[in-house]
């Protein structure tokens, strides 16, 4: 199959945007994007947006952003696969370019999380899991990856602490990234004081909702090829799904869709999990991070948790994880978090994160899971 | 009739709506396939192996050990009365798993992965309309049973 | 009919006497152990368990006021104890203490309203919390038409009746899930030996008010007592059900 790079990234400012619609979020990154591409809109054959559609007012969002980013007559289609929309998104993008059909495709990762009523959003956190057998009990995003957490910590001894370094790590990055939500560090004595939400799982270990887009403009090769070396390729796309209930997961401490979708992409993109050395992995809790660890193969199973005490995933050591300030820094507006994932690795490979750079970064991973993991993507990126 | 499963119901109607009948009865239903024999539980009208759509219902010991849980502090939507609550989630003896509620015969801080515990048919009790639902209770628990609504 | 009570168990408060003794012997024949509460009448209730022996059920008889909620659960043991089951509760203990408002003591309301509705309440509650437990019960409260009109000279009286048709009603709705039926049955005049003292031109007054032109006996109300501790009248539930030969439509 031909090539598929990323010619051009961009990514808006993530927070409470109370003072923005989704299309206009959606505008801020695509002419971010569009600029740093080089490129005009007309250049675009097709657009794909990833986004969740019940969070927001306007039904049928696709249409709506794509006209105001003034892309019509071009087609254009939703992607929704819960938190990993965006990169299910860049998937469809690749598919659409690789089969020949476009050449170049604009995915546009965008989503409030503010538009409805803190009542209306509770009563979705509380639809995310299987609604028949279990959100009957209860159960609530925070309490399918405590459970997976209570599990963690029975098997492998992982500590309180261990869970709480993901978070004073992620928030220590994103304190200088200027797009996060969250721009101050937080301590061990902050964390321990924090409040439950869902046992072992506490405020601090939680992502929180916020709006915002992210978007990225991919081309066929012979496209991106003209563009020299701030070509990003999209060597590795992986994805698989696995089990939405809980009740027939084989098991409970790691996500089998991520690692199946990570051997995938490894596999296509040629590469070893010891090769990355940067990576976007999807930290909607503290857990999440340690088992990501442990899936994507960058420690032995179970040893997640003693990865991130040894600062292994910091800048200088075995790979550099979440050092936009992942999901919990920058917030979480989940059809825009998997783009937003992307928008990093490219700038990280293109050598132009500044304070945030990991020196000598060539190959590159974002991990983005939807929902409490029946589908992973992970997309391994290579330098141009 | 699956209505009535649960605090809450987001599923009025199910090819399986009689397990929540046979809860109210006292009896906790898994489903074995008519034409190749998988049985499961959660019960589930189409067989993941064979394709059939035909089943009956098996019921189900309760007996189990638990696998996973978390105490939630955190509420959604309708569950406000209810908090704080622990689900756990448990391995049947006779096959299967199933989510549910840590009951009273339980205490908090005394629930552990792989004890053994007795999943338990309960109605709402203290409200006029019928909700079913089961708790998770210490092993010899004992509960009634209705006799069979289909019998005369 | 076959009404199935084989095996079953029952309790009658008011028992000893009347229409309770009738509801007792034919429970009895139909196959169920019956233990009968009662205040005063000793020789009576030996001879109902006594016939309900011969009749070969077992029989039980305790002494009690009805308005002890101590004594009613104390009652549930000893049956469990004497027959390992309980399943069928009638209420039937009742009196009258008569007389028109203007002249009636707080004493004649307060007893009245307590052996006959405090009473009901103490055995409803007691079976109903062994009834939804096994997820199986039948309830009948005994009441009157004259729960159902008003009575001259019986305001605590027809108080107390009305009471239990609205008490047995609420337990319908509460108990319908567990599968526990709860109904009434409101006797106009029956003929029982309490009756053979009054005068007769009252009793000529009650007859004169039935189309049937006759009283009920003790056994016509135990027949349809007998159908609704049955599961032949499995979906009837909060009902009241009149057995007065027409005295009040």
């Amino acid at each position: 199959m031909p090539r598929v790079g990323v010619i051009g990234a961009g990514h808006g400012v993530f927070g409470r945007r109370s003072d923005a619609t989704v299309q206009e979020l959606a505008f801020e990154a695509f002419r971010l994007a569009i600029e740093d591409a080089g490129i005009e809109r007309d250049d675009i054959d097709a657009s794909v947006i990833g986004a969740v559609p019940e969070y927001h007012k306007q039904r049928s969002v696709a249409g709506v952003v794509q006209e105001y980013l003034g892309l019509t007559p071009a087609p254009t289609w939703l992607t929704e696969v819960a938190c990993a929309s965006g990169s299910a998104a860049i998937r469809t993008a690749y598919m659409a370019i690789s089969s020949g059909l476009h050449r170049v495709v604009a995915v546009i990762g965008c989503q409030k999380m503010t538009e409805l009523s803190t009542p209306e959003i509770l009563a979705l956190m509380g639809r995310v899991g299987e609604v028949q057998w279990e959100s009957v009990f209860g159960t609530t995003f925070p309490g399918y990856y405590a459970m997976f957490a209570t599990r963690h910590m029975h098997e492998f001894g992982t500590t309180r602490e261990q869970l709480f370094e993901v978070a004073i790590k992620n928030h220590h990055y994103g304190a200088k990234n200027p797009n996060a939500l969250f721009r101050k560090e937080i301590t061990m004595e902050k964390a321990m004081g924090s409040d439950p939400v869902a046992s072992p799982l506490c405020v601090y270990d939680c992502c929180a909702n916020a709006d915002g887009a992210a978007c990225l403009i991919l081309a066929a090769e012979e496209r991106a090829g003209e563009l020299g070396d701030r070509v990003v390729w999209l060597d590795g796309v992986g994805c698989a799904t696995s089990s939405m209930s809980v009740l027939r997961r084989p098991d409970l401490v790691g996500l089998p869709s991520a690692r199946a979708a990570a051997r995938t992409a490894y596999e296509m993109a040629g590469v070893s999990a010891g090769d990355v050395k940067v990576a976007d992995v999807h930290d909607c809790f503290t857990i999440a991070e340690i088992m990501a660890y442990e899936d994507l193969g960058f420690c032995p199973k179970g040893e997640g948790g003693r990865f991130i005490e040894d600062k292994r995933s910091y800048i200088g050591g075995d790979v550099a994880v979440n050092v936009d300030g992942g999901l919990k820094a920058k917030g979480h507006p989940i059809g825009a978090t998997g783009v937003s994932m992307a928008y990093e690795i490219v700038t990280q490979l293109r050598g132009e994160a500044e304070e945030r750079q990991v020196p000598g970064a060539d190959i590159g991973l974002t991990h983005n899971v939807g929902g409490i993991g029946q589908y992973t993507f992970v997309h391994v990126f290579r330098r141009g | 009739m699956f209505g009535w499963f649960g605090k809450v119901s987001f599923v009025p109607y199910s090819k399986v709506s009689d397990f929540a009948v046979h809860l109210k009865g006292g009896r906790l239903m898994g489903s074995e396939c008519s034409d190749c024999g998988f049985a499961t539980f959660p019960p589930r009208a189409d067989c993941p192996e064979c394709l059939s759509g035909r089943f009956t219902f098996r019921e189900s010991s309760g007996r189990g050990s638990i696998y996973t849980y978390s105490r939630i502090a955190a509420a959604p939507t309708g569950f406000e009365d209810e908090v704080p609550y622990t689900v756990a989630v448990v391995d049947l003896e006779d096959g299967g798993r199933l989510l549910g509620w840590i009951g009273e015969t339980i205490p908090e801080d005394e629930v552990e992965i792989g004890m053994e515990v007795q999943v338990v048919p309960r109605l709402f009790e203290e409200i006029e309309e019928i909700r079913v639902t089961y708790t998770i209770e210490r092993p010899g628990t004992t509960w009634g049973k209705a006799p069979a609504f289909d019998e005369g | 009919m076959e009404l199935g009570l084989s095996g079953r168990a029952a309790i009658i408060t008011g028992g000893s006497l009347g229409i309770g003794r009738a509801i007792a012997i034919e429970l009895a024949r139909e196959g169920a152990d019956v233990a009968v509460n009662y205040r005063r009448h000793d020789a009576a209730a030996t001879d109902v368990v006594a016939e309900i022996e011969r009749i070969g059920r077992n029989g039980l008889c305790v002494k009690a006021d009805v308005s002890s909620l101590a004594d009613a659960e104390s009652m549930v043991d000893q049956v469990l104890q004497a027959f390992g089951r309980f399943d069928i509760l009638v209420c039937n203990a009742g009196i009258t203490w008569d007389g028109v408002i203007w002249k009636m003591s707080e004493e004649q309301w307060d007893r009245v309203i307590t052996v006959n509705l405090k009473g009901y309440f103490n055995y409803n509650k007691v079976a109903a919390l062994h009834f939804k437990d096994q997820k199986y019960g039948k309830i009948v409260n005994i009441s009157s038409i004259n729960g159902m009109r008003g009575k001259f000279a019986q305001s605590n009286y027809s108080a107390s009746k009305g009471g239990e048709i609205a008490l047995t009603k609420s337990l319908a709705k509460e108990l319908g899930k567990f599968n526990v039926n709860v109904n009434a049955v409101a006797p106009g005049l029956v003929l029982t030996d309490m009756m053979e003292k009054v005068p007769p031109e009252f009793k000529n007054a009650a007859l004169a008010e039935t189309v049937v032109g006759r009283f009920a006996t003790p056994e016509d109300v135990a027949h349809l007592v007998a159908f609704l501790c049955s599961d032949r009248s499995r979906h009837i539930t909060g009902e009241v059900i009149k057995i007065d030969g027409g005295q009040y439509i």
